[in-house]
């Protein structure tokens, strides 16, 4: 079995993100960048399904981007996922443009399962995978909290607004990943020294066949003034005229 | 009143971390006007990550009582904040080869010279009171019944508590820009805020304060190094008691301690990173470091950890903290003047004990500002030891050094002898 697992580098959402003055986009010096922490997920159940499994089962990574992508390929691999494409690409992607491109790679690969963040932390879209199902004309199951195999297919958790949901779907699939799906491993230093070591496939997008037409287009990026702020109040009662007669609240 | 009445005290204190508010409070204490300029939030930098672990038994038997002094502050700062910063778990040191086994009966023997409450513990009481423990490997062991930990968050906030009710002015997000001295005595700070003028500053910038130094064209012996500890989540097959006795295992580089149902545990690698504090952003938040999941000091770490709690492993639930200590060339921290500058004291740089020496050190600076002495011999953390000393005095030679210190900081067998002299 062939696990694919797409893999998108993000800046890491806990460090003071700044937008440009233009609005174009963030700025970028220094800003650390991380795997998108659902592809993390991702990642650790294609393991640990390879690890549960008594069938071969093949973990490749693949992320689409500039060289810089690299590094995130390298820490799928850390954590021991058996190889790493780089498909390389220095366009700008909307998600209908990685799926296409995904979907182009899937074609070559031809993974039994496709497993995704369910959405990356940057631009916090949640359209890519569903757009490959779509692509592909494979089922889907979104927000997945726990993957179970059952006979040829697959029996998926999923998270809603109402509560879970439980699907099964047959394979080949296109899986998001969830937060609370699993917790992700930190690599061993055996690991780390493999992951250093190998080889990352590299493909471009021409090859593949696809040409990036955005549908998407970023008009601006402004980012929203803090409203936090405290006043230490004197009592209950100042409290309440506060939040009912300041803050419109009760 | 005018800006330069508002803006003046008898001291200010570049620093909002421990050290800094540990001065602040003494020297209001005191009664001395104080305002503390702190670059970000109080205790956002190294003091907010702390594992905050107190041995009291160090190299010296001044040391030793200094820090056993400390303590009596924090009991009577619990009272006075009505918060528990002291955790008193006990410790232990354990030891698997013979000349680890040798340095715990030379700390055993130096310790009781000196009247510190210690002794020899069998492996078999070791693995009873810690069942999470490989213990099958060890020949000796040591235990201190009055150790334990602080915690670091709560001992920030007791200090500003207590230092806010004695009237310390704390100016947050504040970063000091120039350090105004005149004819060779520092008359005080330039902050985005305007001027801030005393007659004494102290530099208690932790890992930023050999910069502070710069300002006033003094040398600081000391560089940033990163550090990185782990802590498990509660596991229902490896409970850890909350007074679970911390553990030194100076053969696997680990100290360790109880926390929320969980461990903690933390390594002095013998690779770590070292950073430069000027290159990092203006606005650097330590408390937004986080490390990677193919970092190569967490999985030392995680590797370490399994040698003597084989529990736990890279797919254990847990949180990766990382932060940056401030290490000397010997691992003792700076406290006092240069003889560069009159009126401008350091302290800061206790080498990854910060939290635990900072309750004495806040006492001993008060001392030194408005009495010129203090009643301790504090010739092993006086800040102008390395002063005109060769080999100290270039930025890279100091980085080198304190690396070093760093690296062998458990990897050196440590000699305890029961009557230490300079």
């Amino acid at each position: 079995m062939k696990v694919l697992i797409p893999i998108k580098r993000v800046p890491d959402t806990d460090q003071k993100i700044q937008v440009k003055p233009d609005g174009s986009g963030i700025v970028t010096d220094g800003l650390p960048f991380v795997i998108n922490p659902f592809d993390a997920i991702a990642v650790e159940e294609a393991l640990r399904i390879r690890e549960k499994s008594t069938d071969t089962v093949e973990v490749l990574a693949a992320s689409i981007g500039p060289e810089v992508c690299e590094q995130q390929l390298r820490t799928a691999l850390a954590m021991g996922a058996d190889n790493a494409t780089l498909i390389q690409c220095d366009a700008s992607l909307d998600p209908w443009n990685v799926a296409c491109v995904l979907r182009a790679f899937a074609g070559r690969y031809q993974p039994d399962l496709i497993l995704m963040g369910k959405q990356g932390v940057d631009d916090d879209l949640s359209q890519t995978g569903q757009m490959l199902a779509a692509l592909l004309d494979w089922p889907q199951a979104t927000f997945a909290s726990k993957i179970e195999f059952l006979g040829s297919g697959l029996r998926v958790t999923r998270e809603t607004d109402a509560g879970l949901e439980i699907v099964r779907v047959t394979l080949p699939a296109v899986v998001t990943a969830d937060l609370r799906l699993n917790e992700p491993r930190y690599a061993s230093m055996t690991s780390i020294m493999k992951a250093r070591k190998k080889t990352i496939e590299r493909i471009t997008t021409t090859e593949l066949g696809v040409t990036i037409e955005p549908r998407l287009q970023l008009l601006g990026l402004e980012a929203v003034p803090s409203r936090r702020k405290s006043v230490r109040v004197g009592s209950l009662d100042e409290l309440l005229v506060k939040l009912r007669a300041e803050e419109k609240l009760l | 009143m005018n800006e330069t009445n508002n803006n003046t005290a008898d001291v200010i204190i570049i620093g909002g971390g421990v050290a800094g508010l540990s001065t602040a409070m003494q020297l209001a204490m005191r009664g001395q006007r104080v305002i503390v300029l702190e670059r970000q939030r109080l205790g956002c930098g190294s003091s907010g990550r702390a594992a905050g672990l107190l041995g009291q038994l160090r190299g010296t038997a001044e040391h030793t009582r200094m820090l056993a002094d400390g303590l009596e502050i924090v009991m009577e700062l619990e009272k006075r904040a009505g918060v528990e910063i002291y955790v008193k778990t006990g410790s232990l040191r354990i030891a698997e080869t013979p000349e680890r086994a040798q340095e715990i009966q030379e700390l055993v023997a130096m310790g009781k010279s000196i009247g510190f409450n210690i002794d020899h513990i069998s492996i078999a009481e070791t693995a009873r009171r810690l069942p999470y423990m490989k213990t099958d490997d060890l020949i000796e062991a040591c235990y201190s019944p009055t150790d334990g930990h602080l915690q670091p968050a709560e001992l920030v906030s007791a200090y500003h508590k207590v230092g806010k009710g004695l009237g310390v002015r704390y100016e947050i997000n504040c970063p000091v820009e120039q350090v105004i001295i005149q004819g060779g005595q520092v008359k005080g700070v330039k902050t985005p805020r305007g001027e801030f003028h005393a007659p004494v500053v102290v530099n208690a910038a932790g890992p930023w304060s050999y910069l502070v130094a710069d300002l006033a064209k003094e040398t600081l012996p000391t560089a940033a190094i990163g550090h990185y500890y782990l802590t498990t989540r509660p596991d229902p097959d490896h409970p850890v008691d909350r007074l679970s006795p911390a553990v030194r295992n100076r053969h696997h580089r680990l100290y360790t301690r109880p926390e929320s149902g969980g461990l903690i545990v933390g390594i002095y690698e013998d690779e770590p990173v070292e950073y430069d504090m000027e290159k990092l952003p203006k606005d650097f938040d330590m408390s937004a470091m986080k490390a990677g999941r193919d970092n190569l000091n967490v999985a030392l770490l995680i590797h370490l950890t399994q040698q003597r709690f084989p529990w736990i492993n890279e797919r254990t639930p847990m949180t990766i903290s990382t932060g940056i200590m401030t290490f000397t060339p010997d691992g003792k921290g700076l406290c006092g003047p240069l003889p560069e500058v009159q009126g401008l004291f350091h302290c800061s740089c206790c080498s990854g004990h910060g939290i635990m020496q900072s309750p004495i050190v806040g006492k001993v600076m008060a001392d030194l500002i408005l009495d010129g002495k203090t009643k301790y011999d504090l010739e092993f953390m006086e800040a102008d030891r390395f002063h005109d000393v060769p080999g100290y005095q270039e930025r890279a030679d100091i980085k080198r050094k304190c690396y070093e210190m760093y690296a062998s900081y458990y990897g050196q067998v440590e000699k305890a002898n029961v009557v230490v002299k300079h």
